[in-house]
């Protein structure tokens, strides 16, 4: 959803859809980093600038701040916690470990909770300063017990966020065999891993590789790692490991790749959703969000008079509004605002109102791609994906209709339910290639279908007049010299390239304020063209230009001074329209087609009676171009254009 | 912002209009009625000051007019004077449209009261100036020539724009003739057809008119400028380029009619009961609209239930940034906002094959030069042409006023005879792409790493090739018919696609203020028309479809099936039989572990093999349950218990004992509301009803003895 509409204070964004009505749509992400010998030991030094510095600890902990500030951002009521283990010290709450529980040389670093400023200036000094003021960095003689690690993961979630729809914990360790080979201590882990698979936590195992070795998750891990029960059925879970040297990267890089690439849970926008390829030939699919406009949240109210600063909590109270009497929430009713007063329908009748059928996804046929004209855009895309839960044979036949859809350039037309009660919508179906596919201009979308809303004609605006002068064939080819050297890196728009240059700055200073830092003066905002680049690449052909262009004005303004009244058939040798694309110009009904007849020619057609043997397609393109009506039958028509040609 | 307008409508009350006709089991005058009050309502909708109505009875059994002194106006009322039209005004007005027991009265009389009382109201002002006459031709008119052409003269003098709709008038066009018509009314017919022939107005028969009305009418919006300024490409210091432009929207959505939050007035409460009750009597007026009030309060230990009320005057501004709260002063309100300058600069190029229509993340908006700037029209002609010719989008950086956060859009040429302009829309931000991961669907990748080409997720060449065939049958490119009949048209053109929950409610609204006490009307089916596929086109590619359903062999999944349901075996990676491991001594688990409460309910009835076994879990749940809230401080442990409930009843619904948990939530209710739990825990038992954790009913499970009407009942007590 774009920026326009939250000046115009219109619908929110609707939710994500609560599938267990019982669960909390919250994500807490726990993570789990091994403190051994091994981890700690820092990279050969270096001449080389590109090298290692980071120990496969730092590396750890260095994520571990990013992605803490990054949900800050994200998800800013989602929690985060960092236990460390292998440590000499242990520790649990800030209170005494409890007797019966206690787990040894595991120690609750940051406790699972929303990040506090705090949180980020311990992390920060750490990662930033080597500042180990718990000092805590300090292997453990003995190993810590994997099985200990995984159960107190289980307390932290169960306790702290018992009814979050996702929960998991992101081990890093560079250990594959940490109990070496001990049967009954792996087995004991294994037990306590499937305890957090019971209770609805999912873990992810982020090995950290060495030079020499590869890590063997045969040796113990693959005991305790399981499917992601949300994961696609065809996808294979594989864990990535990071290492230094890996595709170039440094250790440090590697696990960052690879740890954003999981750190965001995988939420369905909805699921169990029919598809209804033609009556009778229904598959279920998925959808996803994958586009979700981020923005800085609003400003709230703070109290100062406590020891620390306290959020002010909101509560509505309601009241009529002329006798301000108090209002219960029992006595409201819902109407609509009608000519002064209210237009009242009992609840029954408000669904029935707005019922037009259940959830679904059902196709009306399809269309040429090229009738998907570029300005028909008026919210973001859903991403489906099969899914078998409903139907068995859904993923081949998604494939068998997206494969068709790339081939011939279609798109799928359908009519779309996204929920009960939703208010329906017109969706153009469009597939979305590989991302192995070199032609993809989205290498960073995965392949799919799409959900993408068609405006209403009631969402189309008008413009305002415009008289055109065109330009000339000359000052065009001046222009194509800028535009031909001026092209993107790989000719692609690359999201990642540009951060919110606005989302970062507020959280940036929030940033500074809350941990007492010097406030930066200057951001960073990737998003403000290389002026110096295209002057050096492109100043001399906007100099032609911007002189032809003067050229051209001139001639433009000296004729119209000589002739008061432009002939029209003067126009038409003004300039060939399209001069590059006639040979794919020649389209049906398209706008760009009958259309093309000018203003001269259409008064010898209208005069010389040729307009009645017209057909309606073109009439009404004829029309469009004149931003005349174009519906009604054909006598119509050609009466309009009668007209317009008097 | 629309323009001012008067209307005035004659009706013909004549007594004649209470007959029905034609076949039609409707009074004449209801009918037609039908579409004034269509029109009026959609005036007093739009709850304008300017949009003026006034409405004269024509054949009245009374006179009451300003030229009733007059010969020949007689039998001419004015049921009300030209103003602005509200619920009130519509109410009464229906009460005044009533049929009379004569039938003489002149209709060209009453066209000439409504110019006077239009001339009176709207002075020399601009205004759109309208009459309508709806009529059966039943009465006889004045003939006269010369008087018919001094009126058609001041009609047009006047600016009036006058329609005559009649009942069962002849219509050529629209496909209606009147057959066994009466001679007077053949007679006027042709009189007042005449008249708005000289007077340039329209003559149509109601019929079309009321046929009409289903087709939704779009309300016409004023261009919105959403930036005006240079558009530039390079330094602007250093020569580069820079035309001023104005940008439009081209696309917004049209806001649906919200419902606001009303109460009954009091007194009308009292008086009428509930209003669900006296539906269809309601009148408007009974409701009073509601003020929001926000208050704060912040969580204080040693408050009244732990929370303490703060003044809006005591509060500072702030963020949050995670919990912790950042007070930003008065004087810095605006530091965190980037500081940004007004303009709009080209960042560089793309070709267009690189561009996916899904990547946009909102409306679009039209870039057109300046008005009456020809500098500015040859160069953004040049721009536009270029990219057209070079087949590429441009990608720009947009901040519509200083201060204003920038954002990224992509720019398409678009050339037409007449007309050139950009279109835009906006991009995502790195932050903005969710960066989920999905299998490649046209291949499986094994755990070895092995691509394989066939597998039952993937499509057969058969299946690749019917489906080619299915999708190709029921191509509507050019499916709607011309009016030759032959298909050349695109199917389902965005002009003729209308937002249906929009119209809808408007529909339903419009009919309720005429119709009180009538139900709500059906989903007119023009807003329906595409939510299946034409039947005809459905029809042709049939056969196509049955040899697509043949090759998918698409199964739906059944039920699930009930009885003592287990979940299916899970592994880890290895393989590793865990549950074999946990009947091992050593694993072995005696009694479920309140800490661990969860995980281990699951695991016994995963391994269960008998009935007891289950039960004796159950039990333990409960129990661990019980403690928690008894032990909880506060709300402490609430969500954990509500957590743990909802898998203790997912397990009770699994195994088809919803009987064992029914009672079980029976009995805790009992104990919650008592407060035999540790005190008071009523807010438990608000959360667990919003969470919907109730009895399971006989829908859920078979063999409950709970039906879901007793299941919703169990709540509301």
């Amino acid at each position: 959803m774009s920026w326009h509409h939250n000046q115009d204070g219109n619908e929110p964004e609707e939710d994500e859809i609560d599938e267990d009505v019982y669960k909390s749509q919250k994500d807490a992400l726990l993570f789990a980093i091994d403190v051994s010998k091994t981890m700690l030991k820092a990279p050969p030094a270096s001449d080389d600038k590109k090298a290692d510095t980071d120990s496969g600890l730092t590396a750890a902990l260095k994520c571990a701040y990013q992605v803490m500030q990054q949900r800050i951002i994200s998800n800013p009521k989602d929690m985060m916690g960092i236990i460390l283990f292998n440590t000499e010290k242990s520790k649990f709450t800030d209170e005494e470990v409890d007797r019966s529980y206690g787990y040894p040389h595991c120690y609750v670093y940051v406790p699972l909770d929303i990040p506090s400023a705090e949180d980020v200036k311990k992390l920060k000094s750490l990662v930033e300063d080597g500042e180990d003021s718990e000092e805590v960095l300090i292997p453990s003689k003995e190993p810590a017990n994997i099985k200990d690690v995984l159960f107190c993961a289980n307390q932290i979630l169960a306790t702290k966020a018992p009814n979050f729809s996702s929960r998991r914990v992101f081990v890093i360790t560079d250990n594959a065999n940490p109990h070496m080979d001990d049967k009954k201590m792996n087995e004991a882990a294994a037990v306590r891993a499937k305890d957090l698979y019971d209770l609805g936590v999912f873990i992810t195992l982020f090995p950290i590789g060495h030079k020499d070795s590869t890590f063997d998750l045969n040796k113990f891990w693959n005991d305790i790692i399981f499917k992601d029960p949300l994961a696609e059925l065809t996808d294979l879970e594989t864990v990535l490991e990071s290492k230094s040297g890996n595709d170039g990267l440094t250790l440090l890089k590697s696990l960052i790749k690879n740890i954003d690439s999981k750190k965001t849970p995988k939420r369905a926008y909805f699921s169990s959703m029919p598809f209804e390829i033609g009556p009778g030939l229904t598959i279920s699919v998925k959808g996803y969000n994958l586009f979700q406009k981020q923005a800085p949240a609003r400003s709230c109210y703070v109290w100062l008079d406590g020891e620390k600063a306290q959020i002010a909590i909101g509560k509505t109270e309601r009241t009529e509004k002329e006798t301000e009497r108090d209002v219960e929430k029992e006595e409201l009713k819902k109407a609509y605002k009608f000519g002064g007063e209210y237009v009242y329908f009992s609840p029954e009748e408000q669904a029935d109102v707005k019922k037009f059928g259940e959830k679904t996804i059902r196709i009306i046929g399809f269309k040429d791609r090229s009738l998907l004209k570029f300005w028909m855009a008026i919210k973001k895309s859903i991403f489906i994906y099969p899914s078998e839960d409903g139907y068995v044979g859904s993923t081949r036949v998604f494939s068998a209709l997206w494969q068709k859809l790339l081939k011939s350039k279609k798109v799928g037309i359908a009519w779309h339910i996204a929920r009960k009660n939703a208010n329906p919508q017109l969706v153009a179906i469009i597939p979305s290639r590989s991302q192995s596919d070199e032609n993809s201009g989205t290498p960073y979308l995965p392949a799919g279908l799409w959900l993408y809303p068609i405006p209403f004609a009631d969402d189309i605006r008008t413009g305002p007049e415009v008289k055109v002068v065109r330009t000339t064939n000359e000052l065009t080819d001046k222009m194509n010299k800028v535009t031909g050297q001026l092209q993107m890196p790989r000719g692609l728009y690359e999201p990642h390239r540009y951060p919110n240059p606005a989302l970062q700055w507020h959280y940036k200073i929030l940033q500074a304020l809350a941990l007492e830092e010097e406030v930066p003066d200057q951001p960073d905002d990737a998003t403000i063209p290389k002026n110096k680049a295209i002057s050096k690449r492109a100043g001399g052909y906007l100099q032609e230009w911007a002189d032809v262009a003067s050229e051209v004005l001139a001639k433009h303004q000296e004729g119209k001074a000589v002739k008061r009244e432009p002939d029209d058939e003067d126009s038409e040798d003004a300039r060939p329209k399209k001069r590059t694309k006639t040979a794919t110009a020649s389209k049906k009904a398209g706008e760009d087609g009958g259309s093309a007849m000018t203003d001269a020619a259409l008064k010898k057609l209208v005069d010389s009676g040729g307009i009645s043997k017209m057909k309606v397609a073109e009439l009404k393109d004829i029309l469009a171009a004149r931003s005349l009506e174009t519906k009604g039958k054909k006598a119509e028509l050609i009466e309009r254009l009668e007209q317009w040609a008097e | 912002m629309a323009d001012k307008e008067a209307t005035v409508y004659i009706i013909d009350l004549g007594s004649s209009m209470a007959d029905c006709h034609n076949g039609r089991v409707e009074p004449d005058l209801n009918w037609s009625m039908q579409y004034v009050w269509d029109r009026i309502s959609t005036t007093v909708a739009a709850n304008r000051k300017t949009w003026n109505i006034g409405v004269v009875g024509l054949k009245t059994d009374k006179t009451d007019n300003p030229l009733a002194e007059e010969d020949g106006y007689e039998n001419i009322s004015v049921l009300r004077e030209i103003g602005p039209m509200y619920m009130a005004g519509l109410r009464s007005l229906q009460e005044k449209i009533q049929p009379s027991s004569t039938d003489t009265g002149d209709a060209l009389s009453a066209v000439i009261i409504a110019m006077e009382m239009i001339e009176t109201f709207t002075k020399k002002l601009k205004y759109n100036r309208r009459i309508f006459l709806v009529t059966n031709g039943e009465s006889t008119i004045d003939e006269d020539e010369e008087n018919m052409a001094d009126i058609a003269k001041r009609i047009k003098e006047l600016g009036i724009e006058l329609t005559v709709l009649g009942v069962d008038f002849d219509d050529a066009e629209f496909g209606f003739k009147e057959e066994d018509k009466t001679e007077q009314k053949a007679t006027n017919e042709g009189l007042l057809k005449q008249l708005t022939e000289a007077c340039d107005g329209q003559f149509g028969t109601i019929a079309e008119a009321i046929a009409e009305l289903s087709v939704p009418r779009l309300k016409p919006v004023k261009p919105y400028k959403s930036y005006e300024g240079p558009l530039t490409l390079g330094d602007p210091k250093q020569g580069a380029m820079s035309i001023d432009v104005e940008r439009y929207f081209k696309t917004h959505k049209a806001t649906i009619p919200p419902a606001s939050n009303v109460v009954l007035r009091q007194g009308h409460a009292t008086q009428s009961g509930d209003a669900d009750a006296m539906q269809g009597v309601q009148s408007g007026g009974d409701f009073a609209a509601v003020n929001n009030i926000r208050s704060y309060y912040i969580n204080h230990p040693g408050g009244p239930q732990g929370k303490k009320d703060i003044k809006l005057e005591d509060l500072a501004k702030g963020y949050e940034y995670g919990r912790t709260a950042v007070h930003i002063s008065e004087t810095e309100h605006n530091i965190t906002k980037i500081e940004t300058t007004k303009g709009f600069a080209i960042v560089g190029f793309i070709p267009q094959d690189n561009f996916e229509p899904f990547v946009n993340m909102g409306d679009s908006c039209m870039i057109v030069p300046q008005k009456f700037n020809e500098e500015a029209s040859i160069k953004l002609s040049s721009f536009i042409h270029s990219l057209h010719e070079l087949e590429s989008y441009a990608i720009a950086r947009l901040v519509i006023k200083d201060g204003k956060e920038p954002i990224l859009l992509v720019l398409a040429p678009h050339i037409d005879l007449e007309f050139e302009c950009l279109y835009d829309v906006p991009l995502p931000f790195a932050e903005d792409v969710r960066s989920y991961k999905f299998p490649p669907l046209d291949k499986i990748v094994t755990v070895t790493g092995k691509v394989l080409n066939e597998h039952r997720h993937l499509p057969s060449r058969d299946l690749v090739e019917t489906m080619s065939e299915y999708v190709d049958a029921m191509d509507i490119t050019t499916y709607e018919m011309d009016d030759d009949g032959n298909r050349t048209q695109e199917y389902a053109p965005i002009d003729d696609l209308y937002c249906p929950t929009l119209h809808r409610i408007n529909q339903a609204v419009r009919h309720r203020a005429i119709y009180p006490d009538q139900p709500v009307p059906p989903i007119p089916p023009i807003l329906v028309k595409y939510a299946k596929p034409d039947e005809d086109l459905e029809q042709a590619a049939r056969t196509r479809l049955d040899d697509l359903i043949e090759t998918a062999e698409v199964k739906k999944v059944p039920p699930k099936a009930t009885g003592k349901f287990k979940r299916d075996k899970v592994v880890p990676r290895s393989g590793l039989d865990i549950d074999a491991l946990l009947k091992q001594p050593e694993h072995k688990r005696a009694k479920i572990d309140s800490n661990n409460a969860i995980p281990e309910f699951r695991q016994i009835l995963d391994t269960s093999d008998n009935e007891n076994v289950v039960k004796d879990a159950a039990k333990q749940m409960g129990q661990v349950i019980r403690d928690l809230i008894s032990d909880s401080m506060g709300d402490l442990n609430y969500d954990r218990a509500i957590e743990d409930l909802g898998v203790f009843r997912e397990g009770m619904v699994d195994f088809e004992l919803p009987n064992v948990f029914n009672a079980y939530l029976l009995d805790l209710k009992k104990k919650i509301l008592s407060g035999e739990l540790g005190g008071d825990r009523r807010e438990l038992w608000w959360m667990l009803k919003g969470k919907g954790l109730g009895l399971i009913d006989n829908s859920t499970a078979e063999s409950s003895t709970v039906t879901p009407e007793e299941a919703a009942e169990f709540y509301k007590k």
